[in-house]
């Protein structure tokens, strides 16, 4: 949806995070959300009353609990309100973000509530991926999440020595970030110059892939507060604008990984991009945006990615991560919340990718708030084979 | 209410009667009263070796009545103060019989708070201290095995827990080959694991522990030890925090349809059959009904291969189980992208490589041409994925 088409402007007024971890056998799922749902309310500093509506999101095949909306009610508080919810695999969080932002755009509510969440120790996260593949074929050959074909072209392209410095030296910084973030899962305290050692002696997944490269699966919950401009100006309260959202999908295909250049295969990450900035005028994405939050679920694919989000090309995006400048203190702050490698609730990770954003716009991210001002910010969302959200928050109302 | 070394004025006079001791009370027949400046006033009556304690407005009738503030109070309580010196100071006073309140002290146990400190050495000798008396024997039918500890820093050491004869003993050194050994950079990573404040999961991917030998046994440490329970607790009785376990197996069965299912049956005769676009020409394997990419309905049908070459294999150390049957595929194994003859671009067919050749593969890359592979046909096709077993080299 293009953000002309919007019916009224939005915002984000309020923001509440657990504790990421893989240790919440203290609380059960509804416990556990409601940890987020109560935060985001003090956040926004209203109360349960006032939320008209609720869009719940995770994915039932990790914990196997069909329809969890039910019981997540006592958690949730959607008892006697509207309620949606939402599967779109890795991208749930950042659809439920888009849907929020699309019930208040059309006038039907003022108030919403998106509440991403995941308690991946209780189930098989593996399991559930793998159950997404088609089960005629591939199914039966897939491998959850790990692949090493990331690593395989960049290392075609770079070279072996500068790719893997590369992905781990992005690695070692997202370490850092989550160092940062008081919620974040896993922060080893990993430092520049264990990067030979960590190429050498991470445990190898899939390829060139490592242990070390990969998300963690988190147990949390994410809860953001949606409201239109008319409620935020009557409640005196200063949102986060939700400037536009684009969600690129395509057919579950293996083959993507393409080896043929004459053959040019369409990368989702590259389409939404290419629309989300044409729509919005924007040419230097690079220069605009002051903060980006990304899905990165693994450092090979994160350095890679962010040629596709910037629409960058050649190198640019190898000399962006070893020149540091996608540090939170760097020209091109990414992930100064640790990212999705920090942790990774999955239903809740792209929702907290929207929340960490407008943290970082709204100036209150505590110890990971970039210190410089923040105006402009991105957040995207990946899942399936190959899904893609973008969404762009401001300051202001600049268009 | 306030805490004070971690422990609240309540917390004394709420654990009483389960601290009082009957023979230090023989003979007692007095009410002694507590006057805790902020938080209260609580009155202790002992009558034929029996208590009562109760919060009350009313001290009247106490033998003796003691004034302080709850800092004082807890601290002397749990020995974080000195009671003769605050005594002395006038931070603790009596007011009435100081006979009477020495017998007080006679009449209960010590207050032990739940939360003290404990350092890593002292989580390490409780750890191993109390293995054996976590020891499920029932578990241990026929296991006679040895996991060694080697945890590294300042306040590590060596461990071997040894199972035989559905016996479990420890002792503090490695000897010999143990069957599998845990290795942690720093003992503290061990007692954080232990404690469940970090997981094993991490710390391998961060290097800072190793397993050796029998890794599969170092899974099974649950099956024959009870969980550590941390002696500090939560302040509180500690409630056993409980987790449902569940198996779900489901028989699952999936309709092919027209197309999938003409090409499955092509699996049959020991054809490779795929649908080619009329839009743009691609061949799509297995064959799906539509070009995504030009929504148009694909009608063309094609045989290619069965030979072709590799394009892509997909290296695969770590393999998860599958989550319908509980098994694990053997690694490391190959996943394949295989070009077929007679197609072009992309339009890759994936399947697996025969594992002893994984090592073999050599990509292909635009011009280049990859590793030339073929298929192996399983002798029972059913029209399924399995009626190829594998690719092997085409040699």
């Amino acid at each position: 949806m293009a953000h002309r088409k919007k019916n009224r402007n939005v915002g984000i007024v309020g923001v509440g995070q657990t504790k990421y971890s893989s240790h919440r056998e203290d609380v059960n799922q509804p416990e556990m959300i409601h940890e987020a749902v109560s935060l985001a309310l003090e956040n926004a500093g209203i109360g349960l009353n006032d939320i008209d509506c609720i869009v719940h999101g995770n994915m039932e095949l990790f914990e196997m609990v069909f329809q969890p909306d039910l019981w997540h009610v006592i958690g949730t508080g959607a008892y006697g309100k509207s309620q949606y919810r939402i599967t779109t695999g890795g991208t749930v969080g950042a659809t439920i973000a888009c849907a929020a932002d699309n019930l208040v755009a059309s006038g039907m509510y003022d108030i919403v509530m998106a509440i991403g969440f995941e308690k991946l120790q209780e189930g098989h996260t593996t399991g559930g991926i793998t159950n997404m593949a088609d089960p005629l074929w591939f199914r039966h050959l897939q491998t959850g999440a790990l692949t090493g074909t990331k690593a395989y072209d960049m290392i075609r392209e770079f070279g072996e020595e500068r790719a893997n410095r590369a992905a781990m030296m992005y690695r070692i910084i997202m370490d850092k970030h989550a160092g940062l973030n008081p919620n974040a899962h896993r922060s080893f305290g990993l430092e520049f110059d264990q990067m030979g050692d960590l190429i050498k002696n991470s445990p190898k997944l899939v390829g060139d892939l490592k242990l070390i490269d990969m998300c963690s699966q988190s147990d949390g919950a994410c809860a953001v507060i949606f409201m239109s401009e008319e409620k935020a100006k009557q409640l005196s309260m200063k949102p986060v604008w939700i400037r536009d959202h684009v969600t690129v999908h395509r057919e579950e295909i293996f083959h993507l990984f393409g080896y043929d250049e004459k053959y040019p295969i369409t990368m989702t990450h590259t389409l939404a991009a290419e629309r989300l900035f044409k729509r919005n005028g924007i040419a230097k994405p690079l220069e605009y945006f002051d903060v980006f939050e990304m899905y990165d679920p693994a450092s090979w694919w994160a350095v890679d990615w962010i040629r596709d989000f910037f629409l960058l090309k050649g190198d640019e995006h190898l000399r962006l991560v070893e020149n540091k400048d996608i540090m939170i203190d760097g020209k091109m702050p990414i992930n100064p919340s640790g990212g999705v490698i920090g942790s990774n609730p999955i239903g809740a990770t792209a929702l907290v990718r929207v929340a960490e954003a407008a943290m970082q716009i709204r100036g209150d991210a505590g110890k990971h708030q970039i210190p410089r001002p923040v105006n402009h910010a991105l957040a995207s969302g990946f899942g399936g084979t190959m899904w893609t959200v973008l969404m762009m928050l401001e300051k202001e109302l600049n268009w | 209410m306030a805490e004070y070394f971690g422990v609240k004025v309540e917390d004394i006079f709420n654990t009483m009667q389960e601290r009082f001791r009957p023979e230090g009370a023989q003979g007692v027949d007095a009410s002694f009263g507590y006057d805790i400046t902020g938080e209260g006033k609580w009155k202790l009556t002992v009558r034929d070796e029996k208590m009562t304690i109760e919060q009350t407005g009313d001290l009247s009738g106490c033998a003796v009545v003691t004034v302080t503030d709850g800092e004082t109070f807890v601290g002397v309580n749990i020995g974080k103060v000195d009671g003769m010196s605050a005594f002395s100071s006038g931070k603790f006073k009596a007011e009435g019989d100081l006979g009477a309140l020495g017998k007080t002290a006679k009449m209960f146990r010590k207050f032990v708070p739940l939360k003290k400190e404990m350092s890593i050495r002292d989580y390490l000798m409780d750890m191993f201290g109390t293995v054996a008396s976590r020891f499920k024997a029932g578990a241990a039918e026929g296991v006679d095995v040895v996991f060694a500890f080697d945890l590294g820093g300042e306040y590590g050491g060596k461990w071997s827990v040894i199972i035989k004869d559905k016996t479990c003993r420890v002792i503090d050194r490695i000897e010999g080959k143990p069957t599998v050994k845990l290795e942690f950079m720093d003992a503290k990573d061990y007692v954080d694991f232990s404690l469940g404040k970090i997981d094993a999961q991490s710390l391998l991917a961060a290097g800072r522990a190793a397993v050796a030998g029998e890794i599969n046994l170092a899974l099974k440490w649950a099956e024959f030890f009870d969980k550590y329970v941390d002696p500090m607790g939560s302040g509180e009785k500690e409630q056993e925090l409980l987790v449902l376990k569940k198996t779900i197996s489901v028989e699952q069965r999936y309709a092919t349809g027209p197309v999938m299912g003409k090409f499955l049956n092509g699996l049959k005769d020991k054809k490779i059959i795929g649908l080619k676009c009329s839009g743009c020409g691609k061949i799509m394997l297995p064959a799906v009904e539509v070009c995504a990419d030009c929504r148009v309905r694909a009608s063309e049908w094609v045989e290619v291969g069965p030979k072709g070459q590799v394009r892509y294999m997909e290296y695969v150390y770590y393999a998860s189980p599958d989550p319908l049957t509980g098994e694990t595929r053997e690694t490391p194994y190959g996943m394949l992208n295989i070009l077929l003859d007679g197609c072009k671009g992309n339009e890759t067919f994936a399947h697996l490589v025969r594992r002893d050749q994984i090592d073999r593969i050599q990509n292909g890359w635009n011009e280049a041409s990859g590793t030339r592979v073929r298929p192996v046909w399983s002798k029972n096709r059913t029209g399924s994925i399995h009626d190829i077993e594998y690719f092997e080299i085409d040699e």
